[in-house]
């Protein structure tokens, strides 16, 4: 067919008059059945580039695409044209995916989009056999390499399916973000005569800023001045999930419109605050570099990071995400030099040491092991592990294979020796992509076209749409009144504690505060190991504050208290003080019937939910039928203490178990399933 | 795995087609046409016909294996994703001695395998017998299993009862090599990959087999399996047979193929068909292997237990089969009158062996162009 008529079945279709002249020369490629990598900016239509190709083919097009919310927004529109498509992902429940999967196989559905990760599902690889396949896509692309900004492990074996697709089957690949090298090296794992499509990639619709500061304080105070003067809804990005609750908090002690939002949050609560961004429900959501990508909103005014992220390129796709619209978007970079130190300590963190590698080598050697089993063997934590997992399968050292229904790690018969200078090489790439990123921030010069240049996107383009090319630039100014609002919100501030489950009574709790983020701490750590004194006196006043700012004038049966481990009676001491103030009883019933050892020896929440497991009892169970507790303890680590003596008051017959603790520790080890 | 193994799996499994039919096939475009796989599924139907004779109902069997390529391939995936290789025929790592002995009317085209492959070129034997065999032919396998293990040899067992397991059981005491050929499809054997997770680790059992992965155990698998178990071997024992079953029929297919194949004789009071065996021609041994049991002189001549002849030179070289090993591996397995350090010297003046560092120890393998290349099909 011509581009004419092709056209004519676009606008019936798409209700759109005409391609631009790069969609037709990717969309006349995948016709022909050829593969293409295309390049282009947020709000190009790259998605238009398939969908339309897969509304003429016969079979189902399949896109692997990693962003839930992205499917879903563009099932929506798909469905919204009259066009089948459907979307597998975690969110929805096992009957839906399957139900899908079963019309996928009866041919009823034109566009199918899947997370990556599916491709482990077995139902779903059995299914993919038997559908009628038209074409494959793969959505963020730069996904593929470890030279990109976010690399995915699970694209993996996508590359490995498209590398044994038939050639004839077109193939398109699609990412806004990828430097020359990325460009390079999507193509060549793709392979099979790829052509590559480079559109450019500068946004003249932002005005960038760069505020340079010299605490978090002013990062806060400019914030609460500020936020309600900028035009529309916009996003806060912070580094830290720590920071989104501690960022969203003062908000709303500021009675500000905002809403804090990142991964650890459950997935309606995820679903709802991308709705409610898309409904302009906040002046501004909060989070993690989570939120926003794929979410197809086109009017995001405004995108503030407080921290500054790990390379040009990280920065470049958070804040693409604004100003789709090509109406003007600010786009506000805060830095404070200390920042420096988050992304420099995730490039030098960011990998093990060697002899945890080898550890789990000769774990994996040994035996084929599941997650849990991996932990439990080698006392690593989730992220360090999983770190290791990958970069051991990328070297071919082991592999993950299904065994029954469950993952197992197995070592590869032949495997060549841990290659450790490309930890070496990638380092060197991250700790130069950060140094660019200072520049981004100290340069005198345009700040798009250094933005351009880092992508390799030539361009002569006269910019005058930055805090250095004739924009005015922002400062803070910290006032007295600014000062005490800040400490007000920060003797008024209270973590929660997330304990709630199956099968227990117990219920979130509350903190007095962060471990390492006040005095508190420290005040703990001087206590539990230098002066063996009783915990001072703020510390009570501080939990009673967060106590009641929590639960009121709430009653509870019994205080409960955490037998100790090594610091003897400090904890006992803490609740008789407690008890005394709140008059609920003391028990003193709760004892050890086992030692434990200090959980934080122990790295992961496999470990140490073990050690404590059954370590405890209740010496009178019958005074607990239909009782509330209050429990206390002095720090809240990964939960696991806590939750286990819910359970066991819950057996017992308690019906409410409260934990309070006085700090509770950053970076948790939970495990997010 | 190459991209290729999408298409050889829909050549592999053309249904009715046959291994004869298949080979020939692959010789035409391979061998004749020089052109790969790939190119000679994207041919037109014209050329399929004209220069490749192929009938409608040939073709209409390709277009429809061509229109399933993409499912292969997400297929083929997986099969990857779970360790599992796949050798075509046309690859320099399918087993020669497979070729040789099944030539082109019973190879298969495609092998479905996990673990060390390099043990496809190892000298191999197979001991073969009844599912329920007495005492007397355990005690044969066994010994047979440790004189070949000694001298480096692959045991191929077929993982049947009996004679099969015992062999496989024999070779892993010894620390010697295995192959198993499985009567089924090599996906729907989960269990023996966990049970034998450390030997296929430390690359002493390879796992084959040349049915679909998908296919399930059946009776008519486990006898289309067993010309593969005497075609991988170089020689071939019968510990015990009955006048029916697997064993005999293997056997007299496998003389009828003109293959040499040893078999115990058995004691005057035991019942079994050994001695028809020997009757039709196959060699009879004793309890090490020895033709002609009744001759003591001829001891030498045994099959498994000749002396060996090999310089050290020559036994280093054959105890890699694919693996790195330390100086006291290969101590241990070679049982060398030589101390550690004497025999690292030696090893590092070795032009062959090649250093490799773990930590902070060495070990020792194979340089890779010691491995054999092998380029013609059916030579």
């Amino acid at each position: 067919m011509t581009r004419n008529e092709l056209e004519h079945k676009l606008k019936q279709t798409f209700k759109l008059d005409r391609f631009y002249d790069d969609q037709w020369e990717t969309i006349d490629r995948i016709l022909k059945g050829e593969r293409v990598l295309l390049i282009e900016k947020t709000g190009f239509g790259k998605s238009l580039c398939f969908q339309f190709p897969a509304t003429i083919f016969n079979g189902t097009t399949i896109v692997f695409s990693p962003l839930i919310a992205l499917m879903r927004d563009q099932v929506r529109n798909l469905n919204n044209l009259g066009i089948s498509a459907k979307c597998i992902n975690s969110g929805q429940t096992q009957e839906e995916n399957s139900q899908i999967i079963s019309e996928a196989k009866q041919g009823k559905v034109k566009i199918l989009y899947i997370a990556p990760e599916r491709q482990e599902n077995s139902e779903w690889l059995e299914a993919a056999r038997q559908m009628n396949l038209s074409m494959v896509v793969i959505d963020e692309a730069h996904c593929i390499s470890v030279w990109g900004h976010d690399f995915r492990p699970s694209f993996r074996r996508i590359i490995k399916l498209v590398n044994l697709l038939p050639s004839g089957l077109p193939v398109l690949a699609t990412t806004a973000t990828a430097t020359k090298r990325v460009e390079m090296d999507v193509a060549s794992q793709i392979g099979g005569n790829i052509s590559v499509l480079r559109g450019n990639l500068l946004r003249d619709n932002f005005k960038l800023f760069v505020v340079k500061v010299s605490s978090e304080d002013e990062k806060l105070i400019w914030l609460g001045k500020n936020l309600d003067k900028l035009p529309g809804t916009g996003i806060l990005y912070t580094g830290t999930r720590v920071d989104t609750e501690i960022y969203s908090k003062w908000c709303e002690h500021l009675k500000l419109s905002a809403i804090g939002y990142n991964a650890g949050l459950d997935s309606d609560s995820r679903v709802a605050i991308e709705n409610g961004l898309m409904s302009n429900k906040w002046k501004c959501v909060i989070s993690t570099n989570a939120l926003g990508m794929g979410i197809d909103k086109s009017d995001i005014r405004f995108i503030i990071h407080t921290q500054i992220p790990q390379s040009p390129i990280h920065y470049y796709q958070e804040i693409g995400r604004a100003g789709r619209d090509g109406q003007t978007a600010y786009i506000i970079l805060f830095y404070n030099p200390e920042d420096k130190e988050l992304p420099e300590s995730f490039i030098e963190g960011g990998r093990p040491s060697i002899p945890k590698y080898e550890k789990v080598i000769d774990a994996i050697k040994n035996e084929l092991l599941g997650e849990r089993g991996l932990m439990r063997k080698t006392n690593l934590k989730q992220t360090p592990l999983n770190v290791i997992k990958s970069d051991l399968i990328e070297q071919g050292i082991i592999r993950e294979v299904t065994v029954g229904k469950s993952k197992k790690f197995e070592y590869i018969t032949n495997a060549p020796a841990l290659n450790t200078k490309i930890f070496e090489e990638l380092r060197n790439t991250k700790k130069a992509d950060l140094d660019k990123m200072i520049e981004y921030v100290e340069t005198s010069q345009s700040r798009m076209k250094f933005l351009c240049d880092f992508l390799g996107d030539v361009t002569t383009h006269n910019f005058t749409n930055c805090d250095n090319t004739g924009l005015k630039k922002i400062t803070v100014t910290v006032t007295e009144e600014w000062k005490q609002k800040l400490q007000d919100f920060r003797e008024d501030y209270f973590p929660i504690l997330e304990v709630e489950g199956r099968n227990s009574n117990i219920v979130n709790g509350v903190a007095a505060s962060y471990y390492g983020v006040s005095n508190v701490g420290a005040a703990l750590h001087r206590s539990k190991y230098e002066t063996k004194e009783d915990f001072p006196d703020f510390l009570l006043k501080l939990t009673l504050k967060a106590f009641r700012k929590k639960f009121g004038q709430e009653i509870f049966d019994f205080i409960a208290y955490v037998p100790p481990t090594v610091s003897g009676d400090l904890v006992k001491n803490f609740a008789a003080k407690l008890s005394q103030v709140l008059k609920f009883p003391i028990t003193h019933d709760l004892v050890k019937v086992r030692e434990t050892r200090e959980q934080k020896v122990f790295e992961n929440y496999y470990l140490k939910s073990d050690n404590v497991s059954g370590a405890f009892s209740f010496n009178q169970p019958n005074l607990l039928v239909g009782k509330s507790i209050l429990l206390v303890d002095d720090i809240f680590d990964s939960g696991a203490t806590v939750k286990e003596l819910g359970k066991l008051f819950t057996t017992c017959g308690a019906v409410k178990i409260v934990p309070v603790v006085i700090a509770r520790t950053v970076g948790g080890d939970l495990i997010v399933k | 795995m190459t991209k290729e193994a999408t298409y050889w799996i829909a050549l592999a499994h053309l249904p009715k087609w046959g291994y004869l039919k298949i080979n020939n096939l692959i010789i035409k475009f391979f061998h004749e046409e020089k052109i790969s796989i790939e190119d000679f599924f994207n041919l037109p139907e014209s050329i399929w016909s004209d220069k490749y004779q192929l009938t409608p109902q040939d073709i209409s069997d390709l277009q429809k294996a061509k229109s399933e390529l993409p499912n292969n391939a997400f297929f083929a995936e997986n099969l990857s994703s779970q360790g599992f290789e796949l050798i075509p025929i046309t690859s320099p790592e399918y087993s020669k001695t497979l070729k040789q002995n099944l030539k082109a009317a019973h190879s298969p085209a495609l092998l479905y395998i996990k673990g060390n492959k390099k043990i496809l070129y190892e000298k191999s034997i197979a001991i073969v017998g009844s599912r329920d065999a007495g005492k007397n032919s355990l005690e044969f396998t066994d010994n047979i299993a440790k004189l070949a293990s000694k001298d480096f040899k692959v045991i191929v067992s077929g993982f049947a009862k009996g004679v099969d397991k015992q062999a496989l059981d024999s070779a892993i005491k010894y620390t010697g090599q295995s192959i198993i050929v499985l009567p089924q499809g090599i996906t729907t054997f989960s269990s023996g990959f966990k049970k034998y997770y450390r030997q296929i680790v430390d690359g002493n059992i390879l796992v084959l087999s040349v049915f679909h992965p998908k296919a399930v155990w059946s009776a008519g698998l486990a006898m289309a399996r067993n010309p593969v178990i005497y075609g991988l071997a170089d020689e071939i024992f019968v510990a015990e047979s009955s006048q029916k079953g697997g064993t005999w029929s293997g056997v007299v297919d496998g003389l009828r193929k003109g293959r040499k194949i040893y078999v115990r004789q058995p004691e005057p009071n035991e019942k079994n068909a050994n001695n028809l065996l020997i009757q039709k021609g196959a060699i009879p041994v004793d309890f090490n292997g020895v033709e002609n049991p009744n001759s003591e002189q001829m001891a030498t001549t045994s099959i498994v237990n000749k002396p060996s002849m090999d310089t050290i030179e020559d036994r280093i070289l054959k105890v890699f089969n694919g693996k790195t090993l330390s100086a006291k591996e290969i101590l241990e397995k070679l049982k060398l009158d030589l101390t550690t350090k004497e025999l690292t010297i030696y090893l590092q003046k070795m032009e062959t062996i090649q250093t490799v560092k773990k930590g902070q120890k060495n070990y020792y393998t194979l340089k890779s162009n010691q491995q054999e290349q092998q380029t013609k099909l059916f030579g």
